[in-house]
């Protein structure tokens, strides 16, 4: 029995590593077409920016350690195509790949900004290794950087940036920062934290083109005109579902599995932020961009390829780090939720309840011990007295 | 022979599910009460970098804030991931109702 694993990132370290935890006969080959072995790409925009060279976050494994677990590692090496009749892989060296069952962990890639002069040099993205040390190589003080796009890779690019003493510009399209995933008073919270640093912070301002010149970009917004040394887009992730569009397999914005990874073709998975998830309380297939489903999503995976369920089903989670603060955001965050505050000094939690006065969601601001209360209180779904929830001396956990 | 046993905090000044830290050089650890026992483990997540004593703590397994690894207080045994390196452990005592750890720096 032969896995065949595309994508040697995070969710395919973890398929690969559970896999062989479960099954010590099968061979594994995980496939990558980056340079380095697999890593987490948390501290990309975090701690590889700011010069540290091996942040604790970044690689998991010691290079030897895939060889003493028996996991055949390939790196360097692009797959072009699937052919699922003769179960082969076609790899850009030319090589064949046969296996007996397939996973496709191959993870998202930066949005490109298509508008005039998105190709110049000095326009970057951030999504691996590679783009980080770019990013980085040419951060120095007094930089202008611009960034497109207030998302979380954005307003980290920025916090970083700032601190090595670059100045920052970022240009938002939307009415406030990371309005995808967070409530409005936590949009208020980060633009502060941003403003105070000193970064100029423009929203409902969208990028409209950008005209190289030879000292600087010029790039025309909504609001006018800034000039600016470099350019990092930060506007979204794309998957790399193309492999498995080709091969015929059902593809949304990401690879349709359902809750154990499976595509349509019952040997053929997917495993991380590729994965377009069925979630049966939500009545819809979700696909996700965090670590967090790179981490545990394979726990289905690799046991389904063993012939067991252990359908995935989480909370979403995930996290930033900015200006030294941690915050968490836990659950959904959809609009018309009413968000309600507990906070204890600078630590703080906002809640957000349905119209039943259910959880639904959560931001957690340095205050990490309060997402497992929380899971248990999303889960659950009981009703909530809202007095109680706000007051901060009645600890959650009796709440639950 | 330098004085191995450090104070703590008295041993009825210990709540439920929260630790004491003391620092000891450049060591933090946690203190805990899980019944009428002490355990004393360190209070750096093996992880990454974070304070296990700003974490969850319940039926003697304490979590860290950032990425929900636990460990097991009275073994500091690490009992999932993300974490994988068993947490180090120290020694306590109670002297004159005071809890004390043993720690020797160096
Ligand atoms: C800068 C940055 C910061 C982030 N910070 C956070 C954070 O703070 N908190 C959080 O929760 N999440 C964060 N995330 C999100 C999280 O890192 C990702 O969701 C996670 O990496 C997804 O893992 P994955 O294994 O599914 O995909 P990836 O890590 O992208 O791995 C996929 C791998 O597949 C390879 N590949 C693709 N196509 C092929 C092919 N045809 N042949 C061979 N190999 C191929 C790619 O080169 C890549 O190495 C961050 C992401 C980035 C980019
Ligand atoms: S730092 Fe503790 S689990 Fe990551």
């Amino acid at each position: 029995m032969r896995t065949v694993i595309v994508g040697a990132g995070q969710a395919g370290r973890r398929t690969a590593e559970l896999l062989r935890g479960l099954d010590a006969e099968r061979e594994i080959l995980l496939i990558g077409e980056e340079a380095e072995p697999p890593y987490d790409r948390p501290p990309l925009s975090k701690e590889i920016l700011l010069g540290e060279k091996q942040p604790p976050g970044l690689m998991q494994r010691a290079a030897g350690a895939y060889a003493e677990q028996r996991i055949e590692l390939l790196l360097g090496c692009r797959v072009t195509g699937i052919d699922l009749a003769a179960r082969r892989l076609d790899a850009d060296d030319g090589e064949r790949v046969p296996f007996d069952t397939l996973v496709l962990a191959t993870g998202a890639r930066a949005r490109r900004l298509r508008i005039p002069g998105a190709e110049d040099p000095r326009v970057l993205t951030l999504r691996s290794m590679a783009d980080a040390r770019a990013l980085g190589a040419r951060l120095r003080p007094g930089l202008r950087l611009a960034v497109a796009g207030a998302g979380l890779i954005g307003l980290e690019v920025a916090a970083s940036a700032t601190k090595l003493g670059c100045l920052v510009t970022v240009l938002e399209a939307a009415d406030r920062v990371m309005a995808r995933c967070v409530p409005e008073a936590t949009s208020a919270l980060l633009d502060g934290w941003h403003r105070e640093a000193g970064v100029a912070l423009h929203l409902s301002c969208p990028l409209l083109s950008i005209t190289p010149g030879e000292a600087s970009l010029r790039l025309s917004t909504g609001l006018g005109d800034i000039e600016a040394d470099l350019l990092l887009v930060a506007i979204g992730a794309v998957p790399n579902d193309e492999l498995a569009r080709q091969a015929g397999l059902p593809v949304e914005d990401g690879i349709l599995v359902d809750e154990s990874g499976r595509t349509s073709h019952a040997q053929v998975f997917a495993a991380g932020e590729v994965a377009r998830i069925w979630r049966p309380a939500l009545g819809q297939h979700v696909r996700y961009e965090t670590w967090q489903v790179a981490q545990h999503q394979p726990v289905a995976v690799a046991h389904a390829l063993c012939g067991a369920e252990r359908p995935y089903d989480e909370i979403p989670w995930h996290w930033t780090n900015q200006y030294g603060r941690n915050i968490q955001l836990l659950g959904a965050h959809r609009a018309g939720l009413e968000w309600i505050a507990r906070a204890e000094g600078d630590r703080q939690t906002v809640i957000g309840l349905d119209g039943d006065a259910r959880v639904q969601g959560a931001v957690l601001i340095d205050n990490g011990r309060d997402a497992t209360p929380l899971r248990r209180l999303i889960a659950s779904g009981k009703q909530m007295e809202r007095a109680r929830l706000r007051d901060g001396s009645v600890a959650l956990r009796q709440l639950c | 022979m330098p004085e191995s046993w450090h104070p703590v905090a008295p041993a009825d000044s210990f709540e439920d599910d929260a630790a004491k830290v003391v620092q000891i050089g450049e060591t933090r650890i946690a203190v805990f009460r899980l019944e009428n026992d002490f355990f004393a483990v360190s209070d750096v997540c093996t992880h990454e970098y974070a304070l296990l004593s700003e974490g969850f703590c319940e039926n003697g397994k304490i979590e860290c804030p950032l990425h929900q690894a636990c460990f097991d207080i009275r073994t500091g045994k690490a009992l999932d991931e993300p974490a994988e390196v068993d947490l180090p452990t120290y020694p306590t005592r109670i002297e004159n109702g005071v809890v004390q750890l043993q720690f020797d720096a160096g």
